[in-house]
């Protein structure tokens, strides 16, 4: 089971879907959301200068289509910057989106393990699980 | 001759006697005085002098008259001979046949031309004219013999004519005729010699070269040529042109002549192809280019021209050749296809974009319900109404769901234009396509004949491949008949080509294809009455067969089944 887990995704069902499904998986103790990807960044930033608390997200599952930022402009942001140390963090993409292109775009990030589609299930967690 | 000998004999005779007569009185009256005997000595004497002085005299200018005579005579035999030798070595050289026509005898004789050039033996050439009119060309004969009697009756002094003379073997050839004409002294035609020349091979050549040339005249590409070099850096200039290059460019055709192809060109010519063109002239090369000229109004048209070097039997450049079409019209319609090309693909862009757009609006939400419906499933359910309530709101949920994604699936199909491909073993392939269906496969149990061949391998896209057959695998099942139990035949054989050709034929129910010939393929047609056919997979099968280059195709017939063949690349 993982310590901490951040959701990112701008629709509050989806949001609530994942806490039901990862709780049903035993698959992390505590899970923290984000709207849009600049709220992920704040809270980040947050978690960053409280350092010494050492509570970082150990995974990071994170929608596309985001209203303010959206998840690709995150991922950048996330891997430019070397002020956030959590850069190496593993990024997981849940999405409903089909385009074939955001498939190709996703495997130039190294530090995003999966692409996955939605709605989450407890076998897919389970399978991480195994994965990680 | 004989005249001056009688008369030099009369007249020595009648002097003779004359001179007898004289001494005969002289010496009767003088015989008194006169011997006798001496009288008739001296006269004889004198007699004889005078007789022989005259015959010197006579005979000597005789002689000299003789000589002369001679001489003359051995002289004209000179001129005679040579001028016969010289007859003779005329008629062996040249290959003229000739005749020679004595009219008022109406007498006609031919050399041995007549039997060379027209292969006629002696027997059968005729002795008069009537033989020479007859075998000339019916077509020809009437305008001949016109002509012929004209410069008869004018009496001109030459004629010639062409016409067609008949051979021995019946074939006619084009002659030309010359002759002159001999008159008496009242100016009468008496007799007439004629040269007759074979020029069967210059009149082919000559309807050769007409014929040729109507290429030129006649032709509705523009056709110039020019001379080999310039001295100006132009293209060289033009020495002819035919009537299609007047009416393409409006010039007339004096005002081409002498012109530099260059002329034609302006400011919205290509430079980088007239630099071509001049390289090519340059290095003695051919050329082929479109470019832009101006007619004479100056307004501009589309040209596709070539421009090919001609050699001379030294193998020297002598011309060029430009041949030239106008292809406004077809420009102008690239152009349109090219707007409308660039249009149709923008919206193509958009469309697939909103596709996707609309696919991910609807499945964000969709995937939520299906998720919360996945954790219904943790709950126990009481209440019976409830749980039919929700029982149905699970199958909708799952139908549309699986509507959704077939429809995403159509939309990535059509993006993908690079499929991955691997080999893989045929066998195992329709093995683990049965393994996928055995749940469906369960109850109905279908009989399977699948006869593989010499098939082992296809090298083809496993999930597009796995698709279309258990898509088809599925609507047999699917439409299956209930009056007899399933029969599923699969027979792969291998094509030229590198094609593979798969026969999968049921005994289901069947489509009329009468009705449906041209829908079955079709986004959303649906031929059975079935609740859970969304009228997507033939067209599912269509699109991913054709991504990878095969085909599809289809026979039907109502109540007794369905044979579909396919066909794979297998590269």
């Amino acid at each position: 089971m993982l310590e901490l887990i951040m959701c990112i995704d701008d629709d509050p069902i989806t949001l609530m879907l994942f806490r039901r499904v990862a709780q049903r998986a035993s698959f992390a103790k505590e899970i923290i959301n984000a709207m849009n990807g600049q709220e992920a960044i704040t809270l980040i930033n947050t978690i960053n200068n409280n350092s010494n608390q050492g509570k970082k997200p150990q995974l990071i599952f994170l929608d596309l289509n985001m209203p303010v930022m959206g998840g690709w402009e995150f991922l950048d942001l996330l891997n430019a910057s070397n002020y956030f140390n959590l850069n190496n963090t593993n990024v997981i993409i849940l999405t409903s989106t089909i385009d074939p292109e955001d498939i190709k775009k996703s495997k130039l990030y190294p530090n995003v393990i999966e692409f996955l589609s939605k709605p989450i299930t407890v076998e897919m967690l389970d399978y991480l699980n195994s994965k990680l | 001759m004989k005249n001056k000998a009688n008369q030099i004999s009369l007249i020595y005779t009648l002097f003779a006697l004359f001179l007898a007569i004289v001494s005969f009185k002289l010496a009767k009256q003088y015989s008194t005085y006169l011997d006798c005997s001496n009288f008739s000595f001296v006269k004889d004497i004198f007699f004889i002098s005078i007789t022989g002085i005259l015959f010197r005299y006579v005979l000597s200018k005789n002689d000299k008259r003789n000589a002369e005579i001679n001489k003359n005579l051995r002289q004209t035999n000179d001129k005679l001979k040579e001028s016969n030798d010289k007859y003779d070595i005329v008629a062996k050289a040249t290959s003229d046949t000739i005749w020679d026509w004595k009219i008022p005898e109406d007498h006609l004789t031919w050399n041995k031309g007549i039997k060379g050039i027209f292969g006629y033996r002696q027997d059968q050439v005729g002795k008069n004219s009537k033989w020479w009119f007859d075998n000339i060309h019916p077509e020809d004969s009437i305008k001949m013999s016109v002509k012929l009697y004209s410069f008869l009756e004018q009496k001109t002094e030459k004629w010639q004519d062409q016409y067609r003379f008949k051979c021995g073997d019946g074939t006619y050839k084009y002659v030309l005729d010359r002759g002159f004409i001999l008159k008496d002294e009242n100016g009468k035609a008496i007799r007439m010699i004629g040269a007759i020349q074979d020029i069967t091979k210059q009149k082919e050549e000559e309807n050769r070269l007409k014929l040729l040339e109507t290429v030129f005249t006649e032709a509705k590409d523009s056709i110039i040529i020019t001379q080999a070099f310039s001295d100006d850096n132009q293209i060289p200039k033009i020495v002819f042109a035919n009537p299609a290059f007047s009416k393409m460019s409006g010039y007339e055709h004096f005002e081409i002549i002498g012109k530099s192809p260059n002329f034609f060109m302006g400011k919205n010519s290509d430079l980088q192809e007239i630099e071509n063109l001049t390289d090519a002239i340059e290095n003695k090369q051919e050329c082929f280019l479109e470019i832009i000229l101006y007619k004479k109004d100056q307004s501009e048209y589309w040209v596709r021209l070539s421009f090919i070097p001609v050699y001379n039997h030294e193998h020297d450049l002598s011309h060029w050749i430009s041949i030239q079409r106008d292809i406004t019209e077809e420009k102008k319609l690239e152009k349109e296809k090219e707007i409308l090309i660039r249009e149709l693909t923008q919206n193509n862009k958009d469309l697939k974009q909103f596709s996707y757009i609309t696919s991910h609006n609807l499945r964000a939400p969709l995937s939520n319900l299906t998720g919360l419906l996945n954790l219904i499933d943790d709950f126990t359910i009481k209440d019976e109404d409830l749980k039919e309530i929700l029982r149905g709101f699970k199958i909708s949920t799952h139908l549309l769901n699986e509507t959704i994604n077939d429809l995403a699936k159509v939309i990535t199909i059509k993006d993908n234009t690079s499929i991955q491909n691997e080999e893989l073993q045929i066998r195992d392939i329709f093995k683990n396509i049965l393994n996928q269906l055995h749940i469906q496969l369960e109850g109905i149990k279908p009989q399977f004949n699948i006869v593989y061949g010499n098939v082992v391998k296809i090298n083809t896209n496993k999930a597009y491949f796995e698709s279309i057959f258990i898509n088809l695998f599925t609507n047999s099942l699917k439409y299956r008949s209930k009056n007899r139990d399933l029969v599923i035949d699969i027979i792969i054989t291998e094509e030229e080509n590198n094609t593979i050709k798969i026969f999968f034929r049921d005994n289901g129910i069947g489509i009329d294809l009468e009705r449906n010939k041209n829908k079955i393929f079709g986004l959303y047609q649906r031929f059975h009455d079935y609740p859970d056919s969304k009228g997507l997979g033939l067209f599912l099968v269509k699109s991913q067969i054709e991504t990878m280059g095969g085909t599809i195709s289809i026979q039907s017939e109502i109540e007794k089944g369905t044979e579909f063949t396919l066909t794979f690349k297998s590269q």
